[in-house]
């Protein structure tokens, strides 16, 4: 039961009752004491006299002082609540759980949703009674204890300030069992726990709370009552690719946009690279849909870049941006597998391929091949490399379809050369994930079949010149795989046959390709290895298939995700510059403090190099840039669905749920929790102004 | 020994020359070509003649009388022997009164030089003058004596005055009218604030014993016109609660409390033959002293 105020900030005017006592002092006679004889008659006269009601000037005084409090208290709007004024009224364990992910950045006023759920806590505890004790659960993943019990306020206090919201997910079910965990380690007898959220969908998974069974009571704070405004959109997620012209190269950025507002957005979106914006677009994005939209940018330097794609701030600004790194400079690395390595050197597809894609230097090419047999694949590292040929290849070792999966996915490109060697039943069963096709049989032609090259649209293709087109039309192909498709694999084909089967198909897998050439790579099918226009067909196709150039060097992770240094250059020491400027050094080649988006690199150190100090302030001067890799946020936290009170008390079960806005347990209560009274004391004040009238007017 | 000691107080015995110093100048100054002594000779003179009743003295029967009429006759004889005058003079705290304003008319200074005139008059006429002080009760009691030496313990009396306790008029009269000898003069000096007294009763009495009542009201200026200005504690000089107010919102009401309470005396004192003089104490003691030789005149008339 107490008197609480909807704008406490108006009781400043109890401070005007120092006008009145100030006129009251200003004006007061000093007072004079007489002896005197007929006392009796004066105060007989006094009984008598008209004037005898003539206001005392402390009454008067008394009446204008109340008049001005009851005024301010009018204006304070007052009302008289009858709920328990104390969120803990005897001493209590109190387990805050702060939702620190990054959908608690949401603005709300000039704060983030975070900075009032702080000052929240800090309310909280000033008002809690002594003795009380307090732990901190941060519950952006992974959920962790961020204070163990303690009583002292002040210590409390602090480590509450040091905080800051995260760029993490949240995960609510974790962060709920550590509290548990904390309950029953509790001295006190009154236990609860606090969970100050914005009760965004993503942080409450079923599986994670299958072990909360506790009686502990829960009060749930929902901060995105607070929310000014709504998460408007995001940059959802972000896709480099090249695109080799015949002197220079494309990059080409594509943005996925999502607008999550119910109305068509209209919204810049920026390219940035190396922090200065080159592109920008308006977009109009329709209500709750996603929009791709693709930047090209021409690279005229062989550097690496940095960017990223940004649209205009909305209340969560986190998810406006997104960041990329792109490396023009490295050659494409190629593993050529022969499957039918021949003794004479010139009747192997290796020896066409390697010719073809390389033929005087990296320089002029830019891609590197490295020719491996069957044998050796096993041993190849394929992260190594960007583009894996396969040619005349019968069958992998046992489970190796397996990597070469993993590769593509990864965004690797996977050529396949067809020959004698190859074994349509393996491919047709063991490769069915990479291949969107099967494989019939091989299919003869004794005049000999062409090539269809009407259509030039193909980006392969573009480059050639009608001459080299009608040079490739004349080449004989005398054999060639026939195929069925399977019926939940989509895939194009690049290329036709004069006999209408498929000469080239492409299919996308995962962040890679896959391309199928359905004729041999040397002399055996046809003669087109030999034929001034293979080089740069296969150098067109290398390079086309080899786009995700920047996933397969180097990872683009998530907030929170490890980064994992290649095993192939042990004996380098490694040093991770964060986006923030701070240098760490790369530990068992795992990189884990990955909480912060943006572009990471990452510099060798020579071996030779005497032990590397652990603390580093700045890069040795013989360190060498070795790449870098990206961290983004998981856009997850971003989706606005909001879990409701049902679903939380299903998750929760047994646990005595509380669900309140966070207002009417701060500063400012609301009117609605009680009498209001602002009405009563505004008609005492012109009670109070009438008496006054009355007894001036009295004087 | 105290109060011999008191009495032998330097300053008392100046207060006491400078007061019979005034006292006689005033009398003197008034007395000049005025005055018919009245000790030439103080003998019984015929005044009337009443039937006889048994029970009257048969020699003041006068039997010429009855020899020409042949009825008894009583000769009456008007007794004109010297007065005896007992002056009471108020001692109470309120005639302690002292002005805080600038004019300073003190009350018992003004009562005391009228005391002492009057009695240095009553004394120089061969009559015999007594003091009575009072408060609550009888302060200090100086019977009548006529010889001229009686005098100086008037003025020491007068001299020894200091003003305290509250006023009890009535009790006192009421106990004074057992000891006074019958047709004697009582003169009572008093500011009169007495609270809820029956003076009147008490005046009544001592008119019945045939005495002659001369009272002398004696006030401040402060007194009758409140001068006074600004918020003010009034503390009282004997036993009221202290009153705080602006006098100027009572002035009004307060002179004309007062002069009700001088009109209510006057129109008792006329109603009981009593003789009333007010003395405002800013204005000369002249009128009074002329007012009482006035009355002195018409009694030897009488």
């Amino acid at each position: 039961m107490n008197l609480n105020f909807s704008s406490p900030l108006f009781l400043y005017g109890l401070l005007g009752i120092t006008i009145p006592v100030l006129i009251h002092l200003l004006t007061r006679r000093q007072q004079k004491h007489i002896r005197f004889s007929a006392v009796y008659l004066l105060a007989q006269s006094q009984k008598r006299s008209i004037k005898k009601s003539r206001p005392n000037r402390l009454l008067l005084l008394l009446a204008r002082c109340l008049a001005i409090i009851l005024f301010s208290l009018a204006l304070a709007d007052p009302f008289f609540s009858f709920k328990q004024s104390e969120a803990f009224p005897s001493p209590t364990s109190i387990v805050f759980i702060l939702d620190d992910s990054y959908s608690m950045g949401t603005q709300a006023d000039k704060e983030t949703l975070f900075d009032h759920a702080l000052e929240f806590v800090v309310e909280g505890i000033a008002r809690a009674p002594e003795k009380s004790e307090y732990s901190l659960v941060l519950a952006s993943s992974p959920a962790r204890i961020e204070q163990d019990w303690t009583s002292d306020k002040t210590v409390f206090e602090k480590i509450l300030k040091a905080q800051s919201v995260s760029f993490r997910t949240t995960h609510i079910g974790h962060a709920v069992e550590q509290s548990i965990k904390l309950l029953d380690s509790a001295k006190q007898e009154k236990k609860k726990i606090f969970l100050l959220t914005d009760l965004d969908k993503n942080g409450w998974k079923e599986k994670a709370f299958a072990k909360v069974t506790a009686p502990y009571p829960v009060k749930v704070l929902n901060f995105s009552s607070l929310q000014s405004d709504d998460n408007k959109g995001m940059v959802k997620n972000v896709q480099i690719s090249q695109e080799f012209l015949t002197q220079s190269r494309l990059l080409r950025v594509k943005a996925e946009i999502r607008n999550f507002s119910n109305t068509l957005s209209r919204r810049p979106l920026s390219l940035f690279l190396e922090g200065k914006i080159v592109k920008e677009e308006l977009l109009d994005i329709p209500p709750g849909q996603t929009l791709a939209h693709e930047f090209s940018y021409p690279l005229r330097r062989n550097q690496p870049l940095d960017g990223k794609v940004h649209i205009s701030d909305d209340s969560l600004t986190t998810d406006n941006s997104r960041y990329f790194s792109f490396h023009p400079s490295q050659n494409i690395k190629v593993l050529v597998v022969d499957g039918d390595p021949e003794t004479i050197s010139h009747q192997s597809e290796s020896f066409y391929l390697e010719r073809a894609l390389n033929p005087f230097s990296v320089s002029l090419s830019h891609i590197d091949p490295t020719i491996s047999t069957l044998a050796e694949l096993p041993l190849r590292n394929l992260s190594d490399f960007s583009v894996v040929i396969l040619a005349n290849v019968r069958e992998l070792s046992p489970g190796y379809e397996l990597e070469l999966e993993k590769f593509v996915l990864n965004g690797g490109a996977l050529l396949f050369g067809m020959g004698d060697q190859v074994d349509p039943k393996y491919f047709n069963e063991r490769l069915g994930n990479l291949l969107p096709v099967k494989l019939d049989s091989q299919h003869q032609v004794k005049e000999g079949a062409h090539l269809l090259l009407k259509n030039n649209s193909h980006p392969v293709m573009k480059v050639f010149s009608p001459k080299e087109l009608e040079e490739m039309r004349e080449i004989n192909f005398y054999s060639m795989y026939t195929i069925q498709a399977r019926e939940d694999k989509i895939f194009k084909v690049g290329t036709w046959f004069s006999n209408q089967s498929p000469a080239v198909i492409e299919s996308s897998v995962g962040k890679g390709i896959v391309v199928l050439f359905l004729s041999s790579l040397d002399r055996d099918w046809n003669d087109f290895p030999i034929q001034p226009t293979f080089l740069p067909w296969i150098q067109r196709w290398t390079q086309y298939s080899a786009r995700g150039l920047d996933s397969i060097f180097r990872q683009s992770l998530l907030v929170g995700e490890s980064f994992r240094q290649n095993a192939s250059s042990t004996d380098n020491n490694w040093i991770v510059r964060a986006p923030d400027g701070t240098l760490h050094i790369l530990e068992n080649e795992v990189f884990s403090n990955t909480f912060q988006p943006g572009i990471y690199h990452l510099f060798s150190l020579p071996s030779s190099e005497t032990r590397i100090q652990k603390t580093l302030k700045k890069i040795p001067k013989d360190a060498e840039p070795a790449g870098t890799f990206t961290v983004n946020i998981d856009v997850q936290e971003s989706e606005t669905g909001k879990i409701s009170q049902k679903e939380i008390e299903g998750f929760l079960e047994g646990m005595k749920i509380e669900i309140q806005k966070p207002h009417s347990q701060t500063t400012t209560p609301q009117t609605s929790d009680g009498i209001p009274l602002a009405t009563p004391f505004l008609l005492m004040v012109a009670g109070m102004f009438l008496i006054e009238g009355w007894m001036v007017r009295k004087e | 020994m105290e109060n011999s000691a008191q009495k032998f107080d330097a300053q008392v015995l100046s207060r006491i020359s400078s007061l019979k110093i005034t006292a006689m100048n005033l009398v003197e100054g008034l007395l000049t070509g005025q005055h018919r002594s009245r000790h030439k000779g103080s003998s019984v003179e015929f005044a009337e003649y009443k039937d006889y009743s048994p029970g009257d003295e048969i020699r003041h029967i006068d039997w010429k009388m009855v020899g020409k009429t042949d009825k008894y006759h009583v000769k009456q004889f008007e007794q004109s022997t010297n007065l005896k005058c007992t002056i009471l003079l108020d001692a109470s705290g309120s005639m302690g009164y002292q002005s805080p304003l600038k004019e300073q008319h003190p009350k018992m200074g003004v009562a005391r030089t009228l005391v002492a005139a009057l009695s240095y008059l009553l004394l120089k006429q061969f009559d015999a003058v007594g003091l009575t002080l009072f408060n609550d009760k009888v302060v200090e009691h100086i019977p009548p004596r006529s010889k001229a030496s009686h005098y100086q313990h008037i003025l020491h009396g007068l001299a020894n005055i200091s003003p305290q306790g509250t006023t009890r008029i009535a009790d006192v009269l009421g106990g004074m009218a057992e000891r006074l000898p019958g047709r004697s003069m009582l003169i009572l000096v008093s500011d009169f604030f007495v609270q809820n007294q029956d003076l009147q009763k008490s005046l009544k009495l001592l008119r019945s014993r045939g005495l002659e009542v001369i009272l002398f009201h004696v006030l401040h200026p402060d007194e009758i016109h409140l001068p006074f200005e600004g918020d003010i504690f009034f503390e009282s000089l004997e036993d009221d609660p202290t009153v705080g107010l602006d006098p100027k919102d009572i002035r009004e009401e307060y002179q004309k409390t007062v002069q009700d309470h001088i009109n209510s005396f006057k129109k008792d004192c006329n109603g009981l033959g009593v003789d009333y003089v007010f003395l405002d104490t800013s204005e000369p003691l002249d009128q009074a002293l002329t007012y009482y030789l006035l009355k002195r005149k018409s009694l030897v008339k009488l």
